[in-house]
This record gives structure tokens, sequence and C-alpha cells, in this order.
């Protein structure tokens, strides 16, 4: 009965942030200057009929909440118009239709340009995720089994190097040597792969995948190793160990039996709130490789200055990170017994 | 814990304990090395920089992206700029935006979690609160958003990665703060009326300081990895020419199509190097501060040496026979090893409870690892056997001493029941594994039943089975680690300390359990302890040692009555006899020798009040004064 | 690793499976850095757009790579004497992709729904003069507006022809209509669209003015410049829209490559901008007028100064590797007869320019190695600004902040966000110096009512600038029919606006674009505008045998 009350209690937590964001993130884009007609400010074709329509058509005439006509600049308003029909309830309303707007660069509903880029971005890093956690883990329980051997320095050399390296200029030398040997420039699909047989659409989707998957990799299986490693060392350092031993455990029972729960604990949480950040963590690499997906998405909005994408992309990314920070919670309490659940 | 205390005169200071320990540290060491080679990089950097005068009429575009060579040593960029030059000069820039934006991150990091660790309540509240919504912001993008709104400026950029920083820190200061809140010396600042100013300032930053240090270190890499991905971005500063600047420039002005490797490797490599080194430093620093225990339990033993003192043969007719065991800790510095155990000999019989007595640090629970073969990484047995059944057990190999000795044979109550448990699993699975390892025959369906029997043995009810071991009191802990120690039958069962710490009525109950075990089992036991009236309630012989050596070795009626050796006569006279009125409380004065320093002579002779010349010259050997009476002192000498 | 030899292996595998087997069709492969924002023709900005709507779709009129135009859809067209009515006789048996017949009708609805739609950004302004569009029969249309204008080309050539029985349905809210489908005329069809990833099109068979040669053409968005000279060098793609000219070099020596160069396709103006408005012409505070200029920049002898020390040739060899043509007029060279080709450029002279502030009363009395005003109430130091998304402008305003130290000029550069650098610029005119650009029509009046009085208000008007003479010739340009009457219009308004060095032009930028000589052979590469990806050279393109 007391974990219902914990879950209800952290589900409780996540819709108030949840919340909070989605009101941060309505005034954040309102502060911002964008306009979707600044695409033609440097264009004379553009009337100021056609900028006053577009506005119109994007809701940008109402105010942005009672009091404010608009934030950036402030511009005050009328106090006394129907709340309802303010960009902020609309926005609101809206929102629980499951309508993120249009995105002023595209015209299309932003819902659709983010569900694409959504499952493309989920798809590299689950991948490069999973790479990451089994060599990560593996690494690192050899690392620290193996302490002070030559086995744990390189281990931790090689851990704490690619810890270091940035993503982005990793993913640049990786494209670098990746293209001279023939792997493509970018993209997830070679054009016109639609018309081949389902295997060699596979196969190509693997060839796409395997830079931008060995970059997201690299990285953080330098971190899961890093953590493993030092989680390991310290609960293989127990007592509990010690008498795993005098009962007449072999180093592998030990290890499975005694050490790996106990060290996997720290690794549970990191990788849960990694995997919240998933759908923002790409940025870096889904730029360099021309990966279609929510990171990509996010850096070309900004730089499109289209903000009803990155208002929407926000939005998913910190729903993400709630519910993957619940999910870490709750698992974590499910795995050690010892975390009081009142 | 044994701690030793120096008899040095002047502690060092802290800085000579920093530079001791860094030396000592290659990783840490490497990363400060890598960093200061940069740091004076960046600092001497107009005198370095050949080419740091730029001026466009010595350039033309038949400069652009020339490969290095003898004018320009990295090469030239996309502007016909050298390099190394722009390399050097954008050390500053990277270098000052890591250090100022980490400086913001940390102080408010810093800021936030001791107010939120000391406060609490609502305070703390909040602003975990406040932490978690950052963490759950997505930083990157958020500061591509700030900084496409306010102008791309350093000043900028600094601001924006320092405020996004701060969260890592403030958690873990908040633990930090929390974890010393609660100890002794802040509550006694307290109580005499300490202000909460005072007390941070004085007891709490202190001690929260050396992980904020670490946090800083760590954080500066940080802040430099995102300056260098703003810039790469495009949302640095165009006019301030970081690492990330050039990369920038780099990937968009046709670095790689034109084959420039050198224009994207150099700057890149440029960060690596800083990243790598705060980050090595920062590890070392860790270790420092924050000493994790240099091995663990599953390192590989080291190999018994052949024995060398005589043995006798005879005297393998016993349960159990020590004979001239040495245990020496190896030190890794090349200064002498610490002779824990030297020349110890027993004997242990069926049923026998044999008590083993000595101050904290004099080698009875390394004897004891010794006879499980279960010593640290950087224990040795250097001398003597060790016989159980029969059979020479400092000569059988690992996987026999799991099969045949481990558990089955002997086994082991530690001291501190409360870390000899895994906390993640119940306290019957724990003792079940034990049965299931050892006792193949034993049917499966069956073993839950011998886990409830064995816990009923102990006094604890079957309900208790599937709990964990937070779940159960000190006592009961204890008590189960007992049934656990029994599950597989074992012929000798060493109690290390069984009964300290736990209060006198629960250690009655344990030396009661003790005892009836032994007289219905059969079972011979080692009771390890300090405390003498234990040892005079249920023990048949004891063994008392000072300073990894025996000082006496007789029957409990002996020892109380006729103690020989100085050692054993201070104990006697220390015990506080309650039928004695208004005696003195005596103590031995003075510490436990070092054991990697040891006088020359014997080893209580710095303590003995009867010591003379000899004493502190030759060691005396083992005297025997009558059948099962041996003391090792010059005083009991028999004259030839 | 082994474990990732072991992947590679397996990769390699499917890679060679997955390279043998295709289609017998000859499909050209295009890069380019940006995919189209829009397949709906009416709320599209990006070239890249245009480049799709050219091939899916026809217009009135097809714009050459020599800037002419030629009648597409109509075999005839008569004007009337008023210059009002004009009657255009259509190409019988033309049909759209989906196999309906093509009319007059369809034109006539198409023209409406463009007039009808404010929220068209850039086709709506096309239809300013429109009055009707009607379609008396199903070859014939005919099109009245309000006032004789000239060059009604150049406005008929972005308006697409779109299906009528498609858009019917759409004319309310035709903005949000995504028109995935693509039905249009052109000499090519939409076959498959992943957005900002690749647009795959197959050849019109039946199209009326004959079928391409090449049989599929597919747009590949790559993550940018310099990622496509790497795709055109491993033969990736077939042809590159972009480079960066940093790599043109050893491009030209790579194998089975060829690098082109020529004006582009929309020409584009780059510019130094002064604010230089007069303080009666500021807008007012409600307007947003906040007018910070410095002083000094209002006087043409120091602009002129900064003219004669502006090393255009190294600006056009540092920042654009030379491929780039010298900027002298605000018409570019690349509008064909347009350009004024009589004006004399300033020569970089740094003597003459020091001359000129000496003579003019800017020296340097505290010897700081900055000029101050003639009355010595502030130095000659002037706030450089440009938007941070612009990877050339910080390279050229390296370069200018030091030509110009050399006269005693100080800059303060700092890039700004680009929508924070608009609001700088106008209306508020909170600057100084800016380094700003604009994007061109094929019709010069749309450059040219930049400089005219009335645009300080709406903002177009970045410097503040105001010539009552200049005004006039605008005027008189927009309705003047005689063609070569109005091309005299245009070239003394070019000369006006460099005689009062309104700006500095530094160069005006050349397109070059690369393709692959062992795949397809008869890209069009020698007209004086390079567009390898427009609808004129994909038609001539074949495989090479």
């Amino acid at each position: 009965m007391k974990r219902w009350r914990l879950i209800f209690k952290r589900l409780g937590w996540a819709l108030a942030t949840i919340l909070f964001v989605v009101v941060l993130n309505f005034f954040l884009f309102r502060i911002m200057p964008g306009d979707p007609a600044r695409q033609g400010i440097r264009d004379p074709r553009l009337t100021p009929a056609s900028i006053a329509a577009i506005r119109v058509r994007f809701g940008l005439d109402k105010p942005v909440i009672n009091c404010f006509q608009s934030l950036n600049p402030v511009k005050l308003g009328d106090c006394n118009v129907n709340p309802l029909d303010t960009q902020f309830f609309i926005y609101g309303r809206n929102l629980l239709k499951g309508d993120l707007g249009i995105s002023f660069y595209f015209n299309r509903p932003v819902t659709e340009i983010l569900r694409e880029r959504f499952w493309n971005t989920v798809l590299l890093i689950g991948l490069g995720q999973i790479l990451a956690i089994m060599l990560g883990v593996v690494f690192g329980l050899f690392a620290a089994w193996k302490a002070r051997t030559a086995v744990d320095y390189s281990a931790l050399i090689s851990g704490l190097v690619a810890w270091s390296l940035p993503t982005f200029w990793l993913a640049i030398i990786l494209l670098f040597w990746g293209t001279s040997v023939g792997f493509p420039i970018g993209g997830k699909a070679t054009p016109g792969m639609s018309s081949y047989p389902l295997s060699q659409q596979f196969g190509d989707l693997l060839h796409h995948l395997f830079l931008p998957t060995l970059a997201y990799t690299i990285i953080y299986m330098g971190e899961y190793m890093l953590i493993m490693r030092s989680s390991l060392l310290d609960v293989l350092a127990e007592d509990y160990i010690l008498a795993a031993k005098a009962k007449g455990l072999s180093v592998f029972q030990i290890l499975k039996d005694h050490a790996l729960k106990n060290a996997m604990l720290p690794l549970v949480t990191i990788i849960a709130i990694n995997l919240g950040f998933t759908v923002a963590g790409a940025v870096q690499i889904e730029t360099v490789f021309s990966w279609p997906g929510l990171g990509g998405a996010i850096f070309e909005s900004v730089a499109r200055k289209d903000y009803p994408v990155l208002q929407g992309a926000f939005l998913l990314i910190a729903v993400s990170v709630i519910i993957a920070n619940l999910l870490a919670d709750l698992t974590y309490s499910y795995l050690d017994p010892r975390v009081q659940v009142d | 814990m044994a701690v030793q205390i120096t008899t040095k005169v002047n502690p060092p200071n802290r800085f000579e304990k920093f530079w001791v320990t860094m030396r000592g540290n290659p990783i840490g060491l490497t990363g400060l090395v890598m960093l200061v080679s940069i740091i004076l990089i960046a600092i001497f950097a107009p005198v370095i920089a050949p080419h740091q005068y730029y001026t466009s009429g010595d350039v033309s575009s038949s400069d652009i992206y020339n490969a290095p060579s003898s004018t320009h040593i990295f090469g030239t960029d996309d502007a016909g700029k050298d390099v190394f030059s722009e390399f050097v000069t954008g050390a500053r820039v990277s270098l000052i935006v890591g250090f100022f934006a980490a400086f913001i991150s940390v102080a408010i990091g810093g800021l936030t979690g001791i107010v939120a660790g000391f406060f609490g309540g609502r305070v703390e509240n909040v602003l975990m609160r406040l932490t978690d919504i950052m963490l759950v912001i997505p930083d990157l993008p958020l500061m591509v958003v700030i900084i496409a709104l306010t102008k791309p400026s350093l000043l900028n950029i600094i601001f924006v990665i320092g405020i996004f920083g701060w969260t890592t820190t403030a958690r873990i200061v908040r633990s930090q703060t929390l974890a010393v809140k609660s100890r002794k010396f802040v509550l006694r600042a307290r109580a005499i009326g300490a202000g909460n100013f005072h007390i941070i300032r004085h007891h709490i930053l202190p001690l929260v300081l050396p992980i904020l240090v670490v946090q800083a270190v760590l954080t500066v890499s940080y802040a430099i990895l995102e300056e260098s991905t703003l810039s790469f971005l495009g949302l640095g500063d165009p006019t301030a020419p970081s690492w990330g600047q050039m990369l920038n420039f780099a990937f968009s002005r046709g670095a790689m199509s034109t084959g420039a490797w050198w224009a994207l490797v150099v700057p890149g490599l440029g960060i690596v190097w800083v990243v790598l080194g705060l980050t090595l430093f920062g590890q070392g620093l860790e270790k420092v501060l924050n000493p994790r225990l240099a091995t663990h339990h599953l390192m590989p033993g080291r190999p018994v040496l052949a024995a060398k003192s005589g043995t006798s043969v005879q005297a393998k007719k016993a349960l159990l026979e020590v004979q001239n065991l040495s245990i020496h800790y190896v030190n890794d510095e090349g200064k002498p090893p610490a002779r824990a155990v030297e020349n110890v000999s027993f004997t242990l019989e069926r049923g026998e409870l044999i008590g083993l007595v000595g101050e904290s640090g004099c080698g009875k629970t390394t004897m004891m690892l010794a006879l499980l073969r279960l010593l640290p990484a950087a224990g040795q047995i250097v001398d003597g056997r060790v016989f159980f059944n029969g059979k020479e057990l400092t000569a059988l190999s690992e996987e026999e001493m799991n099969d045949k000795v481990r558990w089955s044979g002997i086994s082991i109550v530690f001291q501190g029941a409360m870390n000899a448990l895994n906390p993640v699993r119940t306290v019957g699975e724990q003792i079940a594994e034990a049965i299931i390892k050892h006792i193949e025959e034993f049917p499966r369906d069956q073993v839950q039943t011998r886990v409830v029997e064995l816990l009923d043995l102990v006094g604890i009810t079957a309900d208790q089975k599937d709990n964990y071991p937070h779940q159960y009191s000190g006592g009961m802990r204890q008590r189960a680690m007992i049934a656990m120690a029994l599950a597989c039958n074992p012929q000798v069962i060493i109690a290390d300390e069984p009964t300290t710490a736990l209060d006198v009525m629960i250690q009655a109950q344990i030396l009661e359990l003790l005892d009836s075990l032994r007289k219905k089992l059969g079972l011979a036991i080692i009771f390890v302890t300090h405390d003498l009236g234990v040892v005079a309630e249920i023990c048949d012989r004891v063994l008392v040692m000072y300073g990894g050596v025996t000082a006496e070795y007789a029957d409990v009626d002996t020892i109380y009555n006729q103690p020989s050796h100085p050692y054993t006569q201070e104990l006697i006279k220390a015990f506080p006899d309650l039928t004695k009125p208004k005696k003195k409380l005596s103590s031995i004065p003075g510490y436990p020798p070092q054991l990697d320093d040891l006088p020359a002579g014997c080893r209580f002779a710095p303590r003995c009040p009867s010591a003379f010349a000899r004493c502190h010259i030759e060691q005396p050997t083992l005297h025997k004064l009558g059948d099962t009476h041996l003391a090792s002192c010059h005083l009991v000498e028999v004259p030839k | 690793m082994k474990q990732k030899i072991v992947y590679i292996l397996v990769l390699a595998a499917l890679i060679l499976s997955a390279c043998s087997g295709g289609a017998q069709t000859s499909t050209v492969r295009i890069g380019w850095s940006n995919g189209p924002d829009s397949l709906n023709p009416g709320v599209a900005w990006l070239a890249e757009a245009y480049t799709i709507y050219e091939l899916v779709y026809d217009s009135m009129y097809d714009l050459n790579l020599d800037s002419t135009f030629t009648l597409s859809l109509a075999d005839s067209v008569e004007r009337s004497d008023d210059g009002l009515v004009y009657t255009f006789k259509i190409k019988p048996g033309i049909k759209w992709h989906d196999g309906q017949p093509f009319t007059a009708k369809d034109i006539a609805f198409s023209y409406t729904l463009y007039k009808a739609h404010d929220d068209f950004p850039t086709l709506n302004s096309y239809t300013e003069h429109f009055v009707s569009s009607e379609a008396p029969d199903d070859t014939t249309f005919v099109l009245t507006l309000d006032q004789a204008i000239p060059n009604l080309e150049s406005k008929l050539v972005f308006l697409y022809i779109l299906p009528e029985h498609i858009w019917k349905d759409h004319t309310e809210k035709a903005a949000e209509f995504e028109n995935l489908e693509m039905i249009g005329t052109g000499p090519f069809m939409m076959k498959e669209y992943k957005p900002n990833e690749f647009i795959r099109l197959e050849v019109n068979k039946d199209y009326f003015q004959g079928r391409a040669k090449v049989d599929q053409a597919i747009f590949q968005v790559f993550a940018s410049p310099d990622v496509l000279a790497q795709a055109i060098k491993t033969g990736q793609v077939d042809m590159v829209t972009e480079l960066p000219n940093t790599s043109v070099e050893s491009l030209k020596s790579a194998e089975n490559v060829k690098v082109a160069v020529g004006a582009p396709f929309a020409p584009g103006l780059t510019d130094i901008i002064f604010n230089q408005v007069a303080p009666e012409n500021c807008p007012s505070e409600a307007d947003g007028g906040v007018c910070s200029g410095h002083p000094a920049l209002r006087d043409k002898q120091v602009r002129l100064a900064l003219a004669y020390a502006t090393d255009k040739k190294k600006l056009i060899d540092l920042v654009m590797v030379g491929y780039a043509t010298p900027g002298i007029a605000l018409i570019p060279d690349g509008m064909g007869e347009w350009f004024n080709t009589s004006i004399k450029d300033f020569p970089y002279d740094v003597k003459k320019a020091n001359q000129l502030l000496d003579d003019a009363g800017y020296v340097d009395a505290n010897r700081d190695g900055v000029r101050e005003m003639p009355d010595a109430s502030r130095d000659l130091k002037f706030r450089l600004n440009w938007p941070s998304s612009s990877i050339i402008d910080p390279r050229m305003a390296e370069l200018l902040g030091e030509m110009w130290k050399a006269i005693g000029i100080a800059v303060e550069p700092q890039a700004i966000e680009d929508d924070a650098l608009t609001s700088k610029c106008c209306p508020a005119l909170d600057y100084d110096i800016m380094l700003w650009g604009w994007v061109a029509d094929p019709d010069p009046a749309t450059l040219l009512i930049i400089p005219a009085t009335d645009q300080i208000v709406t903002g177009y008007n970045e410097t503040g600038y105001s010539n009552p003479r200049y005004d006039e010739l605008y005027v008189q340009q927009g309705t003047e029919l005689d063609h070569a009457k109005r091309v005299q219009m245009v070239w003394e308004m070019q000369q006006i606006v460099h005689d009062d060095v309104v700006y500095i032009i530094p160069f005006y930028e050349q397109q070059v674009q690369a393709y692959r000589t062992d795949r397809f052979t008869g890209w069009l590469d020698n007209q004086p505008k390079l567009a390898l990806e427009d609808v004129t050279s994909i038609m001539l393109i074949e495989p090479v045998k």
C-alpha cells in the first residue's frame, strides 16, 4: 500500500512540474522576438497587409494574456478582455487537444514534424544507449574487478578520454574518416530506397546508422564505464563481499549475486536521466550527420526562429525527462529495499 | 577501526600532506601537469604566438587553408591566419570563459546546497524543487535560445553557461551538508549557542570545501565543453577567437572538404587536452579527499610463503592447529612491511572454546582472516602452517578452500554484522545461499525449511525470514549472522567480537547462545574479544596477544589467577571488579606499537611497568610455565 | 575492439547487397543544404522550394538564365493599347499530372486565389495591380490590370498555375494546405517527399514542351555546404547547388568533378549600410524611430572616405576566396541589362581617403589614432553590426575594421541575432554601420524601392536616405511602358545612389556549383547565370554513354 502512495506522490509532483514547464514554455517563446513573417524581413515584396494576414493566421493578433498585448516589445493591453480569447488560453486549450500549433517555417502542424523526428531520434539514441550501457557496464566491471592492473588503467584512461571529447568534434572526425571509407555522408536513408526490398532498406539504414551510433556510443560508454567502475569499487570493498568470500562463493558467483545489483543502482539513475534527455541529447550528433531527429530539429528551428516547433520540442523533452525521472525513482525504489516508501 | 597514532612530533601541514598524496597519485599529477602547461601557454600567448598581429595586407587567398609548414606549424585557417597563433590566443578565451562560468556555477550551486542542507524544511524543499526543475529543462536547447535572444558576447556566454551548471553541484553539496550537519561537533556548537552563520562558516564550510573544490574542477571542464559546443553551433562571439569559434569557422567554411584537417584537429585537441587535464586532476583530487580504499575484497591474494620455522608433526591430531604463523602487510612505497602477526601458535580441539584477547590492532582479526585465507591484497602469510582436520590449510588452492574449508569446515561471524549482510537481499536468501553452495545433496524444496530452523535456533521467528537486514535490529542481525554461520554444519566457528556495540542484555543472550550451541552441536569456537569479562564466562583457554605476538597462552583459570605476562596482569588489573570496593581504576598508559616500525626487543617494553634493560634489546621467546601455560616474557624465563 | 570489427564486416556485407540491384532508370541526384520549406507555392520563402515548383508546375512565362522571358503555357499574348488588358492564347492538349485536362480556367482560378490571399507573403504582392482574371473559353485567358505596368512577365513568372479541381476544396484556408501531392503540369512529377531529407521527382513523359531526358531527379538535403563538397567528391551525388568557396581549389583537382561559376539565379545584394537619416526624416517614437546614428555618417564626405578606404579586391579575395565580382551599384551585375555598366567606382585609395577627411575637418587632435568630429565632440567610432547567422560577415567585419583603422576610423564590432538586428535597423535606425543584404526579384523595382523616402517609415529604407529626385524617378519607372526609357531611368537611379555613397557595395556574390562529369552531361554552365538545378538545365542533361 505504501508503494502506491509513493507512486501517487511522485506522479502528482511530475504533473505539477509539467504544468510549470508548459507555462514557462509559453512565456519564454512570447518573450522571444519571433515573427512568422520574419523570413521576408529583407524581402521588399512583403506588404504590410501580408504581414498582418500572416499574424492573424498564427493567432498572433490576439493579446498574449489579460493586460498584455505582447511581451516583445512589451505592450500593455486591455485588462478586461475575455481571458479565454487570449493566446495563453488558446495555447492551453490546444495543448489539451494535442495541437501544438503550426510551424512558422514549414507551415505544417508541429505535432507532425515532431512525431517524425522523435522516432528517428529514439532509434539513434536507443541503439547508442543500449550499446553504451552494455559496453560501459562490461568494461567498468572488468576495470573494477582487476583494479590497479593494466586492464584497469587502460579502461580508466580510455573512459576519461572518451568523456573529455567534445561530442561535435568526435562526430566531425568520425565523419571525415567514415566518408573516406565509404560510409554515407549523412541522412537516414538513401533517397529512393523505399522502392527497394525491405532487407535492402534495412541494410541501408544500418549503413547510415553506423557512424552516428558509433559517435554516440563512444561518448556515453566512457561515462557509464567510469560510473560502473567507481560504484563497483565501492561495493567490492564492502564487508558483505568479504562475507560472501568467506562463505566459499566463487568470484563469479560473488560478482553475479552480490556485487552487480548493488553496483548498478547509481547507474540505473544516470541511465534513466540520460534516456530522458534522449530526445534532446543528440543535437550535436544529428547536426553533423544530418540525422533527421529531434535534436537537429531544435537546432534548425533556433536558426530559423521557428518558435512553435521549439516550444513543442521543449515540452516534449521536458515531459520525457519527467517521465524518465519518475521511472528512475520507481525503479530505484523497487531495486533498493532500503529506500523508505513513505 | 584501528587507528595508528603517529609518534612524530610535528604533524605535516595541509600542503605537505597534499603534495605527498598527489605524488603517489599518477592520474591526478598527470592532470595537473596538463593543466599547468596549457595555462602557461595561455598566459604567455602574446609572446609565443608568432603571427598574432594579423593584418590583411600580408594575406591573400592563396594563404587560405595552407597545410602545416615551417612558417605555419599548424597551417592556416579559412582567413589565411596562422592556426598556431589562433590556437594560443584562443586558449585564453576558452579558459577564461571556462573558469568564470564555472565560478558562477559553483558559487550558486554551493550556496544553494549549503543553505538547503543546513536549514532544511521548507527552504530545502523549495530550493531542491527549483533544482529539479532546472534539471528537467534541457540545457543545451535553452542555452541556444537564450543566447539567440541576447547578443552573442563573451559575457553573455559566461553568464548563460554559469546559470546552467549549478544543479549537480547543489545536489552534491546538499548531501554533504546534510551528512555534516548531524555530526557531533556541529550539535555541540549549537548547544553552546553558536549562531547559524558562525556554524556554517567554521564547521560546515571546511568540510564541504573539498567536495566543492572537486566539483569546481569538473564544472570548469563542463563549461569549456559547453562554450565550444555553443560556439560550434554558431552562438559564440565571433570577435573572440575561442577554440570553439575556430571549429565553427572551420566546419562552416569548408575545412573538411578541402582536406584542411589541421583547422579541425588542432582546436579540438586543445579542448580535449584541457578537459582531460581537468578530469584527471579532478579524479586525483577526489582520491585525495575521498580516499576510497585502494583495494577491494576480490583482488587476488598473495601466495603463502613456505614455512621456515620448524613444525611439529605429531600435534596434528587437534581439530585446528596453528603453528608459528607469521603474517605481514606488504607496503607499496618501499617501506618495511607491517609485521601484523609473528610466530603465533595455538590449537583447538573439538568442542573447545578459546578466547583470543588483545587490544585493537594487535593482530587478532588478521590472524582469523588468515585461517580462512581471506587476507586483504596487502596481507601475506610469510611463515608457519595451519592444519585443519589434519590437512594443511596453508597449502590449499583457492578452489579447494572454497569447496572444503570455507563455511563448511570453518565459518566466521564478523564484527559489525550490519555491513556483513548484503542490504539488497533478504536474510533468508543469504542463509539459503550458503546451504545451496555447500550441501549439494540438500533437496531444494527443503532449503527454506532448513533456513527457518536455523533462524529458530538463534531465536528469530520464521516471519522474519524474508525481511531485509535493515529491518532487523542490531541484536537480531548478529544472531542472524550466527545462524548463517551454522548453516553448513561447520566444525569451527570464529566469532570476531560478536558482542561489541551491543547492549549488555543482548550480549548476555548471545554468549549464552554460543555456549549452548557449542554444547549441543559439539562446535569449536574461537572467540575474539577485548573484553575480559566475557572471556571469564565462557572460554576454556585464552590466547593473549600483544603487538602481533603471543603474550600469554593458558587455560582460563590460570590466566585469571596466575597471570604471568605483565600485559595480562595489567589487563586483569584494569578490569573493574564489583566485589572490591573503591579500587582505583587503572589503565595501561601509552599506545599500541606501530606494526611497521616496531621497537627492538619486547613489543610491550615501552609500556611495561616491569621492563628492564634486556627487554628493550632482546625479544623474549615463549617460555613454558606449565603443561599448557606459555608466556613470552624475560621475567618468567626459567633459569637454566 | 573486436566487437566493432565484426560490426563492420556485417555492415560491409549488407552494403554490398544494398548496392547491387537497382532500377534501370537514369536518376540524377542533386545535393543541397536546405530543403523546400513548403510544397505550397503560396507560402514558401526558400529558393529551394521555388526550384521544385519550377520543375513541377508551369507559369505563364519561363525565366531564362540570361534574364529573358519566354512564353510557356501560351502560344501568344496580346496587350491592349492602354496596357490594361492582356489576352493569352493557351496551348491546347496540356494535361495535369493526374491526367485531368488543363484549361484556361485553371489559370483564372489560380490568379484569383493568389490575389485573395494576403497571407501568401510573396506571391500576393505580384497580384497588386490585378483587377480580374477570366477564362472566356478553355484556351483563352484574359488578365485585366488597374494600371499599366511595365515588365508584367516578371510578375507572372512565379505565379504557378494550380489545378482548380484539387485546390477548389482549399480556397478558404489555402495557406494551410500542405499540397503534398503537388499535381502540376510541369516536366516532373512529385513522387516522394521526406521533409528536410529529400524529394524524389519522376519525369512527366507527356510534358507539352517535350519530355526531359532523365527519368528521375532526387534532391537530397545535407548538413552544410562543406558536407556537399565531400558528397560530390565521393560521388554520393551527381551535382551540388552550392559549395564553400574555400573548397573549390581542392575540388578542381578532384577526379571527374567540374566546378562551375556564374551569377546567382536569384540575384542578391550584399551591402554595407550607413545610418544617415536626417533628424527631420526620423520616424516618430510611436512608429518605432530611435535614430541613434553617429552624426558623422550623415556627412557624405565621411562615407566617401570610407568608400575610398575599402579595398574591395581584398574583400573578394579573402572573404569570398575570389568568387565574387566587384560591387558598384544597387542593382547586381547578374540582372542583365538593368545593371548600370557605366558607373565608375571609387578606387581603393587610402591617401585620398585621408585627404578627404582632413579637408572636411575630421582630424585626430589628441593623437590617439582615431579622428574626432570637427567640433571635437566625439571620436569617429562607429558600431559595426551583422547578423549572427552569417559565417562570412565576421571575416568581412574584421577586414573592414582594419582597412578603416588606416584612415583613423574606429569600429565596435558586434554580431547580433538576426531578428534583434532587424529591429535595430529599421525603422528604428538604431545603429551606425551594418553588414546587410537583400534578396532581389527579376524585376529591379524590388531593389529600387529601398532608398525611397516614403520607405523610411515602413522600414525598407534601412539608411534613412532621402532624395526627391530619386523618389521622382522611382514613381516614373513604375509606370513607364517604354522598355528603353525605363532602363534609362533605372540607370540614372543607380548613379544617384552611387554618387551619394548611400551604401558601399563590396561585391556581388557568385554562385559556385559542381557536377560530376562521369554521370551526366549537358549541364547548362555557359549562361550568365548559373543554376544547374534550374528546370532549364535539368531538361537538358542526359546520362553519359
